[in-house]
Formats: C-alpha cells, sequence, structure tokens
C-alpha cells in the first residue's frame, strides 16, 4: 500500500516537474511568478486534443503540434503583454499573468464548454511489478519527464543559449553587455516553458479528463513544488515536485484524497515560514 | 558629428544622460580618444564618472548627443548590439556571472558577439595567459573568486570579445594594494594589444602612472581634457576643488 502509493506519488510529482519547471525558468529569467501557469497548462492539454480528436493526429504528434502551439502562444503572450510591461516590476508582471489565465482559461471554457473530454487511445491493461500495479499512461508520463528534464539540463548547462539564459538570470545588465539580447532569451524562456507545459497538459490529459479546470489543479502543487525546489532552480523544481508529489499522496493515508492539495498550501506556508530560498534556491530568491 | 570622429576610437558630442525623470547627471560631454591611448576619467565623488561610462556602454539612455565607436554612431543601439560595435564594459561591481564557473563566464564572452569575431585561438591564449590564476580553476563558480581574481576574468571577459574600445568602470574599487598594481599593469597591457581603454578611477595617482589622457569630470561636466603627462597634483587639485585653470 505505502510503497504503491510512493509510486503513484512519484509519477504525479513527476508530472508536477514539467510545469514546475516552466516555472522557475520564467521566474528565473523575467523575475516573476507566471500565475497563467495553470491555464497554459489547460490550454496545452485542448490544443492536443483538437489535433488528436478532431484532426486525428497520433497522440505523440498531437502533443508535439501542441508543445509548438503553446510556446507560440506564450511569446505572442510576453509580446502583447509581459515585454512591454518588463520595467514595471514584479506585482505588475504577476497581476498581468492573472489576466492572462483568465484569458486563456475562458479560450478553453467558451470553445469547449465544461464537459470532460479525453483522447483518442488504446486503453492497456497495467503492468504488475514486484505488487506494484503501473499502468501505461504512468509510464508514458515517467518517460516523457525524464527526457524532458534531461533535454532541459543539457540545454542549461551545454549549450551557448543555456548559459545565456542563466547569465540573464543572474546579472541581465551584465548579459546585456556580454551581447546577450535580453527579449531574445525572454522569447526563449516563454517558448520552453509554454512547451514544456503543453506537454504536462498533454500528460495530465493522460492521468485524468480534461475540463476548463484541469490546469487549476494542478496549479498549487506546481507553485509548491518551483518553492520548495528553490524558484529559479531547475533542478530544484524536479526534487520539488517529486516531494510535493509523494508528500500528497501519503497524505492520503490519514486525510480524506480531496484534500491532498493542502499538503501543497501547508508546504508553501511552512517554507514562506522558514525557509524563503527552498531547498536549492538560495541565491536565486534572494537576489 | 565632430571632426576627426572618423579617426577616433570613441567619440563623444554633446552628451547627456540621467537616471528617470530626473536632471541630467551628464551635462553635455564631448570627447575625442584615439586609438590604443588610455584616457583616465577622474573627478569628486558623484561627478558623473560611472554614469558616463555607462551610458557609453548602454545601459543609461542618452538624452542628447551621439556616441560613435571607430566612426559608427552606436547612440541608438541597445548594450548587446553595441558590442559588436566594438565595445566591451567591465562595471564596478557585479561584472562576472556569480552563478556560472570560470569557464563558462569565458566562454559566454565570445558567443554573442553578433557577428563580431572574437579573439583567435592563439590571441585568446595570450589574453588567458594574462590571467593565470583564474584560468588555473576553470570549474569554480565565479562567485567563489575574490574581489581581485573577479576583476581579472571580467578583464579576461571582456578582452575575448576582442573589443576595439573598453570601458573600465573603477576596477581597483575595493582591491589591496597588491592587486591594484597588478590590475594596473593588466589594464597597461591591454593598451599594449591594440584596445583603447576608457579608464574611471578614484585612486588617481594609479590612474596616472598608465594614463595617456585624464578627462577630469565636475557635476557631470567635463573641466579639463589633457595629457597626463602635461597635468600636474595641484591642477587636480584646483579642478576637484571646483577651481578654474
Amino acid at each position: 500500500m505505502v510503497a504503491q502509493l510512493l509510486l503513484n506519488g512519484t509519477i504525479t510529482g513527476l508530472l508536477i516537474a514539467l510545469p514546475a519547471l516552466a516555472l522557475t525558468i520564467t521566474f528565473g529569467v523575467l523575475k516573476f511568478p507566471n500565475f497563467a501557469i495553470g491555464s497554459m497548462l489547460t490550454f496545452g492539454a485542448y490544443s492536443a486534443w483538437i489535433f488528436n480528436r478532431l484532426l486525428n493526429a497520433p497522440l505523440p504528434v498531437a502533443a508535439v503540434l501542441s508543445a509548438v502551439t503553446v510556446a507560440g502562444v506564450a511569446m505572442l503572450c510576453n509580446f502583447l503583454v509581459f515585454s512591454r510591461l518588463r520595467d514595471r516590476g514584479s506585482i505588475t508582471l504577476l497581476v498581468a499573468s492573472m489576466g492572462i489565465a483568465l484569458i486563456l482559461e475562458n479560450i478553453c471554457r467558451f470553445a469547449f464548454g465544461n464537459a470532460t473530454r479525453n483522447f483518442n487511445i488504446e486503453i492497456a491493461r497495467p503492468i504488475r511489478w514486484l505488487g506494484l500495479r503501473v499502468n501505461q499512461e504512468q509510464l508514458t508520463i515517467v518517460i516523457v519527464v525524464l527526457v524532458c528534464v534531461a533535454v532541459i539540463q543539457f540545454l542549461f548547462y551545454a549549450s551557448p543559449i543555456g548559459r545565456a539564459m542563466r547569465a540573464v538570470a543572474d546579472n541581465p545588465a551584465l548579459a546585456a553587455v556580454r551581447g546577450v539580447e535580453r527579449n531574445f532569451i525572454a522569447n526563449v524562456a516563454w517558448a520552453l516553458a509554454g512547451a514544456l507545459v503543453a506537454l504536462a497538459g498533454v500528460l495530465a490529459g493522460l492521468d485524468r479528463a480534461i475540463d476548463p479546470l484541469i490546469g487549476w489543479n494542478y496549479q498549487i502543487p506546481i507553485f509548491a513544488a518551483a518553492i520548495l525546489g528553490g524558484l529559479g532552480s531547475p533542478i530544484g523544481a524536479v526534487v520539488g515536485a517529486i516531494v510535493i508529489g509523494i508528500t500528497e499522496e501519503l497524505s492520503t493515508l490519514v486525510l480524506p484524497t480531496n484534500y491532498r492539495q493542502v499538503v501543497s498550501f501547508c508546504v508553501i506556508l511552512i517554507l514562506l515560514l522558514v525557509r524563503t530560498q527552498g531547498l536549492f534556491g538560495g541565491k536565486a530568491l534572494r537576489k | 558629428m565632430m571632426d576627426g570622429a572618423a579617426n577616433s576610437a570613441l567619440s563623444v558630442s554633446g552628451l547627456r544622460a540621467g537616471y528617470g525623470g530626473g536632471g541630467d547627471i551628464i551635462c553635455g560631454i564631448d570627447l575625442d580618444l584615439a586609438p590604443e591611448t588610455i584616457m583616465a576619467v577622474i573627478g569628486p565623488n558623484g561627478s558623473g564618472k560611472s554614469t558616463f561610462v555607462k551610458t557609453i556602454a548602454g545601459l543609461l539612455n542618452t538624452r542628447a548627443g551621439e556616441i560613435s565607436v571607430t566612426g559608427k554612431n552606436i547612440g541608438n543601439l541597445s548594450p548587446a548590439k553595441r558590442v559588436a560595435a566594438g565595445l566591451a564594459y567591465v562595471p564596478q561591481e557585479a561584472n562576472i556571472f556569480r552563478n556560472l564557473t570560470i569557464r563558462e563566464n569565458l566562454k559566454l564572452a565570445t558567443e554573442f558577439l553578433r557577428g563580431r569575431t572574437g579573439v583567435g585561438p592563439a590571441q585568446e591564449m595570450q589574453v588567458l595567459s594574462m590571467f593565470p590564476e583564474i584560468t588555473r580553476r576553470p570549474k569554480t563558480l565565479a562567485g567563489n573568486l575574490s574581489g581581485g581574481q573577479r576583476q581579472m576574468l571580467a578583464f579576461a571577459c571582456a578582452l575575448l570579445a576582442n573589443p576595439e574600445v573598453l570601458l573600465l568602470d573603477e576596477p581597483t574599487a575595493g582591491l589591496s594594494p597588491k592587486f591594484v598594481g597588478e590590475t594596473m599593469e593588466a589594464v597597461a597591457r591591454v593598451r599594449e594589444s591594440g584596445v583603447t581603454v576608457l579608464l574611471v578611477e578614484q585612486n588617481v595617482s594609479a590612474a596616472l602612472q598608465i594614463a595617456d589622457e585624464v578627462l577630469v569630470l565636475v557635476a557631470g561636466q567635463k573641466r579639463l581634457q589633457a595629457s597626463a603627462a602635461e597635468i600636474s597634483k595641484a591642477d587636480l587639485a584646483a579642478l576637484f576643488f571646483g577651481k578654474a585653470l
């Protein structure tokens, strides 16, 4: 029972890891918490649903097209809203992201209504392994997330663009006088964040039915994971997400399952009181 | 554009700049800097020296005036595009990326030159050999370096970009006397490698030892531009206290 909960929690955590990573990328480069992260996830799930159900694309193709679509939408939001407000401070950007969240969520609600929807995939038998039950969707989540984290890690630590993103996160003025255009890096950050969140939306749509609130259900755990890992620390976001996922699952041993998000609230509360920099983000948050 | 700008490494004409909606901090400065020279910019605290170089680097918007590097007007370019025009800037503080390693700092110095070519492999070896202390530990986080070592790393990064003009904002601030000497020697070697240097410095005597020319700023205005060999300490003292020569 506990082992199954640990497994489920790890997989839930991995699912949260992608948007937490996206949140921490935009926070690192742009210095504000993007409140539209949940709505972008919803948008990703619905756009994949369109490609998969309405245009009959296989789900992997639909997922890639959805990632490209949401990356484009994120860059458009940056062009229309965030880049114009960049010098107004993080609170203004946070409020603007709340507005974007409402717009994206209501576009989905207006277009698709409140009915739940599912991807067109074959139902497969779960695998039994050492007494644990693992379904195909969970395996897909593990593989996709691990590949994405490896790609992001490579991008951040072994490519010029990644170095430039870390440089802008560290010291934007110095990055500018080293030839790094902040607008270009901001666009890259938004595109990456959009793609990651869209993929998370697809994975969430595999895990549960798609509805206009699918992203909102993940919003608090995403923030808890990113804050726990230390906003601005990519590895921290992944570790934080897994810790949140496991803790939420284990909490169902003592709490009704619909109260599991209380755990995320408690983690945020404790961190804000005790360790504001999270597990890995000392320097990033203090700056 | 002013006469001689085309032959100057750095040319500034009628430059005005300030912060936010406040008044001008830089009040109409002109200067022409010949190639391969060091100009020391000195003046009392608050005279606008750092603001002056920040404006040339593009970190502060120009309110009026022109800036050109080797004859090319860069006044309307972003800081990143000024790098492509041949400008390198080493700020007084926060002049390295603390969360990147030494190697990453050095790599980044040449990765975003936007069409401009950084130094070649031979020159790169030459630049790095000027700073053996930092090149010995490439995997060290730059934030763990001492003040002097950070300064050296910042220098190295600026030089790897193969600039025409190097702007240095108080490179010896907060350094021990040993590092002050080493830093000034490094600046002199930079000039010998063909780079023009605009050096903002509070340590006037150290700056005068290596400078070819001196620009004295008082209250955001140019009070004097002269050869370093011609200017006396008495003249400088008079200028610092607001007297005309």
